[in-house]
């Protein structure tokens, strides 16, 4: 197929973290703010004089002073972030708002803080307390937590109007992108699809990292190619994949996975668009901000939702993608050390295989996937499966 | 009355047996030794017992 | 051999056996109530074992087999010790011992497989492990039982390799090996079909980690009994959270009420909460004495026992109290004495972090062997506030805080305040010259503070010595790996000689 004519540019912006974008951003004099997990709203992060950055370290190599700080026990990807944070990479940040969700990650904010990584005059973070639960007495908490942890403090410190207007106005710039990504992504479900996974990754993660309204222009043109576009007579993959699990901001990753054959049809990750870039339905009788807080629980599919419904909905939820982008089986992912995956995808697994039926490749995998052998021959040994089970479908 | 005092001192000495035994188990840890050996025979009852293994 | 701490050669009793080769002579007086105290624990377990439930329940369980070695694990825990520190250890792990039993008891009575006492598995609500159980002061017509404890935590205190064929199973399951042993080991009871199926409902927490949180949720697929997830808040020192807090309080009670048909009786709660707060004012009064010259009630004397009273306890068995008064009775006595808890002092520590499960003798060994008291450790360090005990709305708070205050979770969760900050500051209290820093292999919530405590007890020339275990699994990091770090620091650092040199290096890598 013809190239993409924004991946290349893409892909050079997702290299670094203060990138063009980002940059271009400050200088038109709007607020960078740092996110760190899914569970803090990023539309809060995104009202008029904002944009929300969520944090992640390209191009990592060592982790050393990461690891010194945090120890090879934890997360590497929370590592990593305190690693680029002690080399000054997030200086640009004007605050970070995080949740105390997952251990790691807290603990890896609090080294930024106590570190002082970050030395603009203004510069804060917050922490705040998200729910476990979805119900109504969580939600009347998560509400509570972001007006005193997000809005409050990015009215009081930077004077950003958190007006229902305002927080109305970044919905709608959140659901004008979603659109455009949903659309893109739906092109996955095609036989021989006219996008594969790893492109659309990369426009998926430049929503999350970069400002959105300057990525808009980009995503449409895509959108504009992207329906021009021939597709391959016969398509290169050997086999369609939901990838589930942590988060993943590596592209080597889907990439690895791509080049072996399977194609990531549907990413339900950290960082993907499963249902990170779901559209926000708003009515016109409830505030906003308990509207903006309902969607992203009851949308929210992290694993740290404990309550039973929410447990039995994750793995409908994969399975409603898999039918959905047909899909002929399922990758587990997570990140090496993460408590969370690391019982979700072990449960995820399980179930999906013996009562849903599908093909299941579990991996758990280091920050940097790099050209990992291991995971290639895992993968392969995957697509090898799936080809065998259609061949014995067929007869 | 003479079979009274025969009982007293059989049961005294029973108790001081008694007493010499478990000072005895006490202070060498024979409990304990014994407790290793029934320990094996336990775990191989547990290896025996079916179990529902499942998730 | 005799009276004084240190005259037996405690090390030459390990000799790469499961059990020592014999127990101490601790001078005349010490040794018979030893002795008594032997026998007194045979009694209370020879009486549990002529149940049939509990005979069954023995046959039926592989944690059960754990149990052979409690004397050991008594034993364990009053080595080397004499005077009030001997009678103080074994007024609480006696009572350890009673309390267990009694627990099991109650879990194989409900038990169909053992003792199917239908009515009464009714009138049981299976908590979390990691829960506090002040709820159920309201309910003095049910039973709570935690049902992870006896199964799980306990079995892994008694004997080192009590829980590995758990988190071996749970391995075999898919489970990454990196994850926290406790919840893996709960997990790998659960798919081993090794939990007692009892109870009417069950609450499960999200204390103490995310670990803990993601291995119930997975667990309770074998469990057949409606379930309320209590979440309780993170960031527990904020005001802000308190609320959520004590709604989601209510929200438990409410469950419990309608799945047993009880209502919430706040004259009991208050009677129990009136007993918490005498434990609390004893405990305080402990924490006083260890900050003197002469403290009485440390190391091991503390941190179980105080795990088991204000977790489990929670105000509802009056007999803690009974026993706390005693302990403290024996505390003063000690320190009117001036009796010193080690042949030597020569340091004044912190034990900070979480302790290994199967090396809870690990304080005791530090007195014996280097001289080190260890004051106060991290687990005990839990809420010295009062509690209402009268009114309803702040109960609420109350129960909420204590929920969010939690062994442990009180520290690893809430921020560096709570975990990092508050240390220096009971190094200052406690006048610590010394932190012995627990590293749990499996434990994200402190490994994440690492570069901050040794850059900042550097700042404050305070001694941290890391000790790095697997908490359930020695497999990690054996009992000799612990001890062989803190030997390394006081021989390359502090230069000094062991008070027990056979305590330095001692063969007890099989022991029980």
């Amino acid at each position: 197929m013809k190239d993409l004519k924004h991946l290349y540019y893409l892909e050079n912006l997702l290299t670094e973290a203060n990138n063009d974008l980002v940059r271009q951003a400050q200088e038109e004099g709007r607020l960078a703010v740092g996110n760190v997990c899914s569970l803090i709203p990023e539309v809060l992060l995104d009202l008029p004089g904002c944009f929300s950055v969520r944090l992640r370290a390209p191009r990592t190599g060592s982790m050393e002073v990461g690891t010194y700080y945090m120890t090879s026990l934890l997360c590497e990807f929370c590592r990593a972030l305190v690693e680029r944070a002690m080399e000054g990479g997030y200086e640009f940040l004007d605050c970070i708002m995080a949740p105390d969700a997952c251990a790691a990650m807290n603990r890896a904010v609090e080294n930024m803080e106590l570190l002082k990584t970050c030395n603009k005059e203004k510069f804060f973070i917050t922490y705040s307390d998200v729910p476990m639960k979805s119900d109504e007495t969580a939600l009347k908490h998560y509400v509570k937590q972001m007006r005193i942890r997000v809005l409050e403090p990015l009215n009081e410190v930077y004077g950003i109007d958190v007006s229902d207007e305002a927080l109305r106005k970044a919905v709608e710039q959140h659901n004008g992108v979603s659109k455009l990504i949903r659309e893109l992504g739906e092109y996955r479900k095609e036989e021989s699809p006219r996008i594969t996974g790893y492109e659309f990754h990369v426009f998926c993660l430049a929503t999350y990292v970069c400002p959105k309204d300057l990525l808009i222009p980009i995503l449409e043109d895509t959108l504009k190619q992207v329906k021009r576009r021939r597709p391959d007579e016969k398509s290169p993959f050997r086999a369609r994949v939901v990838l589930a699990g942590s988060e993943i901001d590596d592209l080597d990753f889907i990439k690895l996975i791509e080049e072996n054959g399977a194609m990531v049809v549907a990413d339900r990750h950290c960082f993907g668009s499963f249902p990170g870039r779901d559209e926000i339905k708003l009515n016109d009788e409830e505030d906003m901000l308990t509207q903006i807080c309902r969607h992203y629980m009851t949308a929210g599919q992290c694993p740290r939702y404990m309550n039973t419904d929410k447990i039995n909905e994750r793995k409908d939820y994969v399975d409603q993608l898999a039918k959905e982008y047909k899909a002929d089986g399922i990758i587990y992912e997570q990140m090496k050390f993460c408590d969370y995956w690391g019982y979700e995808r072990m449960a995820a697994s399980y179930i999906m295989e013996h009562e849903y039926g599908y093909p299941v490749l579990s991996v758990d995998r280091p920050y940097v996937v790099g050209t990992s052998g291991q995971l290639r021959t895992r993968v392969q040994a995957f697509v090898e499966g799936l080809e065998i089970k259609k061949i014995h479908r067929r007869q | 009355m003479d079979k009274i005092k025969q009982i007293i001192k059989v049961m005294l000495i029973g108790f001081a047996a008694l007493f010499l035994l478990s000072w005895i188990i006490y202070f060498f840890n024979l409990d304990m030794k014994a407790s290793v050996y029934l320990k094996k025979l336990m775990d191989k009852v547990y290896d025996m017992r079916k179990r529902d293994r499942r998730l | 051999m005799g009276k004084k701490m240190n005259s037996e050669k405690l090390g030459n009793f390990y000799y790469g056996n499961k059990t020592k080769k014999r127990r101490e002579w601790r001078g005349a007086a010490d040794t018979w109530y030893d002795y008594t105290r032997w026998l007194a624990n045979w009694k209370v377990m020879a009486k549990f074992m002529m149940k049939p439930a509990n005979l069954k329940g023995f046959f039926r369980y592989r944690w059960m087999g754990s149990y052979l070695a409690v004397p050991d694990f008594v034993d364990r825990h009053t080595e080397g010790l004499r005077g009030p520190q001997l009678r103080i250890a074994h007024k609480e792990f006696d009572f350890i011992v009673e309390h267990v039993c009694e627990t099991i008891g109650n879990l194989f009575r409900a038990d169909p497989a053992c003792g199917g006492d239908e009515e009464f598995s009714r009138r049981v609500v299976v908590f979390d492990e990691n829960m506090m159980s002040q709820i159920m002061n309201g309910f003095p017509n049910l039973q709570m039982v935690c049902r992870e404890i006896p199964v799980v935590y306990t079995p892994s205190t008694v004997l080192q390799e009590g829980v590995l064929h758990y988190i071996d199973v749970a391995e075999e399951f898919g489970l990454p090996s990196d994850v926290c042993p406790m919840p893996a080991a709960e997990l790998g009871c659960a798919i081993d079909d090794d939990f007692p199926q009892i109870g009417i409902c069950a609450v499960n927490c999200n204390t103490t980690c995310d670990g803990s949180l993601m291995g119930n949720g997975v667990e309770a697929r074998r469990f057949n009994i409606p379930t309320f997830q209590l979440a309780v808040p993170i960031r527990h020192m904020q005001e802000s959270v308190q609320e959520y807090g004590a709604e989601e309080i209510k929200n438990c009670i409410k469950f419990i009420e309608e799945q047993t048909g009880e209502t919430f009786d706040w004259d009991h709660y208050f009677k129990c909460m009136k007993t918490f707060n005498a434990e609390t004012k004893l405990f305080r009064e402990w924490l006083e004495l260890s900050k003197t010259d002469y403290p009485q009630i440390i190391g091991n004397n503390v941190a179980l026992y105080r795990d088991a009273y204000y977790q489990v306890g929670g105000g509802r068995d009056a007999r803690f109290l009974q026993n706390d008064r005693e302990i403290t009775e024996l505390g003063y006595q000690g320190y009117e004495k001036k009796v010193l808890c080690a042949s030597e002092v020569r340091h004044r520590a912190v034990l900070w972090g979480v302790q290994a499960q199967y090396y809870t003798a690990f304080p005791i060994w530090l007195q014996n062997c280097w001289g080190i008291l260890p004051l106060i450790d991290m687990l005990s360090l839990t809420s010295t506030s009062y509690y209402s005990e009268d009114d309803k709305e702040q109960a609420y708070l109350d129960m909420a805080d204590l929920y969010m205050k939690m062994n442990m979770r009180n520290r690893s969760n809430g921020g560096y305040e709570v975990g990092v900050d508050d240390l220096w500051r009971f190094c200052e209290e406690f006048r610590a010259d010394m932190v012995i820093m627990y590293e749990h292999i499996g434990c994200k919530a402190m490994a994440g503070y690492h570069g901050i405590f040794e850059e900042q007890a550097r700042e404050r020339g305070i001694h941290l010595i890391w000790v790095t275990h697997g908490l359930m699994d020695p497999r990690k990091a054996s009992r000799k790996d612990m001890r062989g770090e803190v030997n390394r620091y006081m021989r390359a650092v502090l230069q000094e000689e062991p008070l027990d040199p056979t305590l330095e290096d001692f063969a007890d890598d099989n022991n029980w």
